[in-house]
């Protein structure tokens, strides 16, 4: 199933939740909202769902414009971070319901809900009350419920905030590969930017109500069209530094009062054109300790992260730069260390707009 | 609904290790002690209650122990003193009890504490002593002289000035010989003087030099005020104090929950002994000649009396009553629930002003709209049909004016355990494909099963035993109900029958009774307010 969002609006009196939203998700497709939290992802995600009635702008389900159709009549199951299971039902009344109000006969039900409780491997669990379960075990029923009755769309909030980090690596990969197998279009609202783009095909990143991008994740990372995406995702987050870009000899300098690096000739161009200061960004691990570098620089903090420490390398009074070091190198508060900017991935945003002078 | 993550808390040790302990503040040491006073007066109270229901038991000794068991009738006031006597050290054990904690980390200062505290705890009980003379300051019955034994008769040695003996013309140097006629020695006197009231009158019989005259002399209430007394007081207080600190804990709060609890099951037992009596004192039947026994059913005659002119069947009563309870509890139900689900899940204009409105009205005293809800109840009583089960004077009037005023509280309470439920569920069921009105009474109802039943015991109670609204919209005896009921027994010209009054009450209690053994898990649910179907 197709979905299309047309300027989707929607102000609760004079407060803005979201502001015209625009986006194509093709059939079959796995989507996730990101943003963070209060953005207005999970008020769209409840309008495509029926339950918030859109202030302005359009919602189709194929060519169907589904701004007037009940929740019930939209055929989409959703999964809640609360669960939302019903405790005074079992798991099978839970399962059963949405069979229940279409009026399926019994026999049906009964083999449906088995048919499905199996494939979440909680199939042995039907009698039990959701207060009898685990946190786990209430997702799968949740998401038991929403599969079947074979749904058009799926909408996922935040479904697995409340679970252990082991438990959601886990559900991620089964969401992940169940959607794939299905093949049932699919929308994943996240504050998690790792969730987003480990399971999403594209991710459509809100910030304040607006759509500030919708683009796979390999484009997010890579090419950031504006300085809060860039921000936003990665982890650890970028590094910003205000520089200015200096031409010599055909080669491009970023200039501050703290660093000076050669940058590639292309993105130095674009930067130069655009004049004045501008915003570089580069990520932790493409800057090293090096002792061949350039930029010189005091380890302000250092945080193990086990695989890599975190260091955070003061450059001077108002410049510090997050930088991915190996533990083995043992550096500790205080020790001087000298930087070496890989320039190849370096990204420059105008200050004022924040829009990115490399991708459009 | 809380995550299953299996989280171990760091080992945090006993509030008895903390150090915020090992100081305790002036305010904290004055809350202790004025919570230990408070306790005091509490046990105070129960000293006298028990005191009230023991003593009739000592003054029928010789009927129960046999004739030759006879006991002074001082003996069950000096019960009731030594109970109110003792009951403020309890107070001082209580102030001491609370220092405890900080006994297992610095003993020296649990002690001093506890010893400031029942200071404390002393000094206001001995104000309130002053304030409501008892105890030390109590006024005793008295002929404000100083008296002396000698083999010449009593010797009056000193007569306080202005005081009742004085008044009546008794001089020191006189001697006293009697009372009336009869011989007595100061110890007599003083036992006389002791049982007589305030206001009786003594005559004394005196000798004055060779004279001998009658002097009537009033019985004056005196304060004596004895320091030795004061000062053995708060050493024994101090002592209370420094033995709780180091007593062994654990028994303590059920033997303070026990001897509250007593004197409540005590009048229970009162009540239910009453109504097989002929007559009680205390918690002693009594026939008519005084004496212990006359056990009877005649208090329960009620049951099976036939119907008269002013006075109803008490089934016919019970009925009524019955038709109210049930009437208002389903109505208040049905409303409530409805009406706290539009404030709790919709947003509808005067939604604010309706919700103050109706905590106004709840607050509002039933009595001041009688008037005005009369008139009303008339008016309906003019409608064809209606009125004539909603009107002035039917059980349907009487109970739609009871739900009235039960309403407020009923939605209220329905939409406070809305609020109590996730809009998650909701929004699921609505998506599962369910209409709003079925997630209403499929989802929502059953989460909110415990304030259902809770309010539905709630509104049968109040209307159980409603009294005011029945007494006041019904005339004669179509519509009484049991509170209505036993009021009219009070009523008549005939010397009152309080036992078969209390027959009565228990008959009309006994539903309530059960209804609270079964239900007292659900009520507990209104009193704390929350929502235990939602885990």
């Amino acid at each position: 199933m197709r979905i299309a969002l047309e300027h989707l609006t929607k102000k609760f009196g004079h407060v803005v939740g979201v502001e015209d939203v625009s986006l194509d998700i093709r059939d079959g497709e796995f989507v996730a909202f990101l943003g963070p939290s209060g953005c207005g992802k999970t008020t769209t995600l409840l309008m495509v769902a029926g339950i918030y009635r859109p202030t302005a702008g359009i919602i189709r389900f194929g060519d169907r414009v589904m701004n007037q159709v009940a929740p019930k009549d939209r055929n989409i199951g959703m999964v809640f971070q609360s669960y939302a299971l019903y405790p005074h039902m079992t798991v099978f009344g839970n399962i059963a319901y949405p069979l229940k109000l279409k009026k399926v006969p019994k026999q049906e039900q009964i083999a449906r809900v088995q048919a499905v409780a199996d494939k979440m491997g909680i199939g042995d669990l039907l009698d039990r009350r959701p207060g009898q379960l685990s946190g786990g075990q209430q997702q799968r029923v949740a998401l038991g419920r929403a599969l079947v009755k074979q749904p058009d769309v799926l909408l996922f909030d935040e479904p697995l905030s409340n679970l252990d980090a082991r438990l959601r690596l886990v559900m991620r990969a089964e969401i992940k590969h169940l959607q794939k197998e299905l093949g049932i279009t699919s929308i994943y609202v996240t504050h998690d930017q790792v969730e987003a783009m480990t399971m999403a095909d594209r991710i459509a990143v809100i910030q304040n109500g607006r759509l500030q991008a919708f683009d796979t994740p390999d484009d997010l990372y890579d090419r950031p069209k504006t300085l809060f995406i860039a921000g936003f995702v990665g982890n650890p987050p970028m590094n910003f530094v205000d520089v200015e870009i200096e031409q010599a000899n055909g080669a491009y300098y970023a200039v501050s009062p703290a660093l000076r690096v050669e940058v590639p000739p292309d993105r130095g161009a674009a930067a130069a054109a655009h004049g004045g200061r501008v915003v570089m960004g580069i990520r932790p691990e493409d800057i090293t300790i090096d002792p061949t570098g350039a930029v010189r620089g005091r380890v302000f903090v250092v945080e193990p992260l086990g695989r890599d420490d975190l260091l955070d390398v003061e450059l001077d009074a108002h410049t510090r730069l997050h930088v991915l070091a190996d533990p083995k190198l043992k550096v500790g508060a205080g020790d001087p260390v000298l930087l070496k900017l890989d320039t190849q991935k370096v990204q420059f945003f105008d200050a004022a707009t924040e829009r990115s002078l490399l991708w459009q | 609904m809380a995550t299953a993550t299996p989280q171990h808390e760091p080992y945090m040790g006993s509030p008895a290790d903390d150090l915020a302990f090992e100081r305790i503040s002036t305010g904290e040491l004055v809350f202790q002690a004025v919570y230990s006073a408070l306790v005091t007066v509490m046990l105070l109270e129960i000293g006298v209650i028990v005191f009230r229901v023991l003593e009739p038991l000592v003054h029928h000794a010789p009927a129960l122990f046999g004739s030759g068991a006879t006991i002074d009738e001082t003996f069950t006031r000096t019960i009731g003193n030594a109970l109110m006597t003792l009951a403020p050290f309890l107070a001082y054990a209580v102030a001491g009890h609370k220092m405890k904690p900080l006994a297992s980390v610095n003993r020296a200062r649990a002690l001093g504490a506890a010893l400031a505290a029942a200071a404390i705890v002393f000094v206001l009980v001995t104000m309130g002593q002053y304030v409501f003379r008892i105890g030390p300051f109590a006024e005793r019955p008295s002929l404000e002289m100083t008296l002396r034994q000698t083999d010449a008769g009593i010797l009056v040695e000193e007569v306080v000035s202005g005081g009742t003996a004085d008044r009546a013309g008794i001089r020191p140097g006189d001697r006293i010989t009697a009372i009336r006629r009869v011989e007595v020695t100061l110890a007599e006197l003083n036992t006389a003087v002791r049982q007589s009231k305030v206001g009786d009158v003594i005559r004394l019989r005196v000798e004055r030099g060779d004279e001998e005259e009658q002097f009537p002399v009033e019985v004056a209430a005196t304060m004596e005020i004895r320091p030795a007394a004061l000062v053995a007081g708060l050493v024994i207080a101090l002592l209370f104090a420094a033995v709780a600190v180091f007593w062994p804990g654990g028994w303590t709060p059920y033997a303070l929950l026990i001897a509250i609890m007593l004197p409540l099951a005590v009048g229970y037992l009162w009540l239910i002994i009453a109504t097989f009596s002929f007559r009680t004192e205390g918690l002693l039947p009594v026939n008519a000649q005084g004496e212990v026994g006359g056990l009877t059913l005649r208090n329960w005659e009620f049951l099976w009396r036939e119907a008269t002119g002013s006075n109803p069947s008490i089934w016919r009563v019970t009925l009524n009553t019955l038709v109210i309870a049930t009437a208002m509890m389903a109505i208040v139900l049905l409303v409530s629930s409805m009406a706290g689900y539009a404030l709790s899940r919709m947003n509808f204009p005067g939604r604010r002003t309706f919700l103050s409105l109706t905590l106004i009205l709840h607050g509002f005293p039933a009595v001041t709209l009688l008037i005005a809800i009369f008139f009303v109840l008339r008016n309906i009583g003019n409608i064809p049909v209606l009125g004539d089960y909603f009107g002035f004077n039917t059980r349907g009037g009487i109970a739609l004016v009871m739900v009235a005023f039960e309403l407020p509280l009923g939605v209220w309470l329905m939409k406070g355990f809305f609020d109590g439920i996730p809009w998650d569920i909701e929004r699921s069921a609505l998506i599962d494909g369910a209409s709003r009105w079925r997630t209403f009474y499929e989802i929502l109802l059953p989460q909110i099963r415990p304030g259902l039943l809770a309010l539905g015991i709630f509104a049968f109670i109040s209307g159980w035993g409603a009294y005011l609204i029945p007494q006041t919209y019904s005339i004669g005896t179509k519509t009484a109900t049991l509170a209505v009921y036993i009021n009219q027994l009070t009523s008549d010209t005939a010397p009152v029958n309080w036992n078969e009054i209390a027959a009565v009450g228990l008959f009309q209690m006994l539903p309530v009774f059960l209804l609270f053994i079964f239900a007292q898990e659900y009520l507990l649910n209104i009193y704390a307010g929350g929502t235990k179907g939602s885990s």
